[in-house]
């Protein structure tokens, strides 16, 4: 309820999720496939994330991962977390994901989010004391809304206007 | 449709600066609102159209059923939306009051364009209120927002202000570009404003 006026957690709700119908909704224009104006039951739509849970606690969708979690972002992660551009795939990454955690029934979720986590974490701390300018602000495009916002990547951002004084 | 709108808004406040304001988006606003009584048109219609059949509304569970909740929960979407988008802006106008000042015509006049006339009438009543608790309890609170290390405090002065300005123990002309040294009490509300600046040396 504390959260009903905080605009982050509205934007995060708006990222998109493909469905599956298991009801048809008469009436509503959301699947663009659709010939009528309604959405089948059997269909594949993208929805936005408030909408998808909604339908899904009534038991008339089954929510799947979004592309931003698919195997590609997993190897990467796997490879070098702490350089991936996450911002492209998702600004709310991790808040999106922990939101998305107990709805879907992949069980590796929060491991992929946690260990992205601890090691970008771990790769902003040595950057704050080491990065150059230019290396730092191109590492910083990559990061996403929450790691810009919580205080280490603060200090981080803070250490790079330092050197360029 | 479905909430488009409401989220377009809320782009639109957080694109701006942290604590800063944007001119308020009267046109995106209406928008959203038009969305909200469109989805409204379509929910009755749909429940209508559920009675029209002689279906117990409450408890039947049909394709219309869906549609109609799909319209309702997009309503109530962009409902939470403008609601955010308007509590967001009322929680920086009453900041304003704390850290610039507690006069309307006090505020930099870039910031008074951006503030509608209700938000106008919301930075007054906010202020009158706050100086008749200040009143009451006898302490001026919106000084020192950062406790000061010294009572006095040199600056600069950047713009024009007006003559024979009355301070706490003593009255000066202010000139563009001259430093004074003042109480720290006093310049404050000047520095606020962007009138004058502290220099730290």
């Amino acid at each position: 309820m504390s959260k009903y006026y905080d605009i982050d957690d509205i934007l995060v709700k708006e990222e998109y999720v493909p469905v599956l119908f298991h009801k048809t909704a008469n009436g509503v224009t959301i699947d663009p496939s659709a010939e009528t104006n309604c959405a089948e039951q059997g269909s594949k739509v993208d929805i936005p994330f408030w909408l998808a849970h909604e339908l899904q606690l009534r038991q008339a969708v089954s929510i799947n991962l979004p592309a931003c979690f698919d195997q590609k972002t997993r190897l990467e992660v796997q490879a070098d977390a702490a350089y991936v551009d996450l911002r492209s795939r998702c600004p709310y990454f991790y808040e999106f994901g922990c939101k998305l955690e107990p709805l879907v029934t992949d069980r590796t979720l929060g491991i992929l989010l946690s260990t992205a986590f601890k090691i970008r974490y771990k790769e902003a701390l040595t950057k704050v004391y080491t990065a150059a300018h230019i290396t730092a602000s191109k590492y910083l495009s990559f990061l996403t809304k929450e790691e810009t916002n919580c205080k280490p990547y603060r200090f981080c951002h803070g250490a790079e206007l330092c050197l360029t004084i | 449709m479905y909430g488009r709108k409401g989220y377009q808004l809320l782009k639109d406040f957080a694109s701006g600066e942290k604590g800063q304001l944007k001119p308020f988006n009267s046109k995106l606003f209406d928008e959203t609102i038009e969305e909200c009584d469109q989805n409204h048109h379509l929910l009755q219609s749909l429940i209508r159209k559920m009675q029209q059949e002689d279906l117990d509304v409450p408890n039947n569970r049909n394709a219309d059923h869906y549609g109609a909740l799909i319209h309702h929960l997009s309503l109530m979407r962009n409902k939470r939306c403008l609601m955010a988008y308007v509590y967001n802006r009322a929680e920086i106008v009453r900041d304003l009051a704390w850290r610039v000042g507690l006069e309307l015509l006090d505020l930099p006049s870039e910031i008074q364009e951006k503030l509608t006339s209700l938000e106008k009438e919301y930075f007054k009543n906010h202020s009158v209120a706050l100086k008749s608790y200040m009143g009451k309890v006898g302490i001026e609170l919106n000084v020192d927002m950062v406790p000061p290390k010294d009572p006095y405090i040199k600056v600069r002065i950047l713009d024009d202000i007006d003559e024979g300005i009355v301070l706490s123990d003593k009255t000066t002309n202010f000139a563009r570009h001259s430093m004074h040294f003042l109480k720290r009490t006093d310049a404050e509300p000047y520095i606020a404003r962007g009138q004058m600046e502290e220099l730290t040396d």
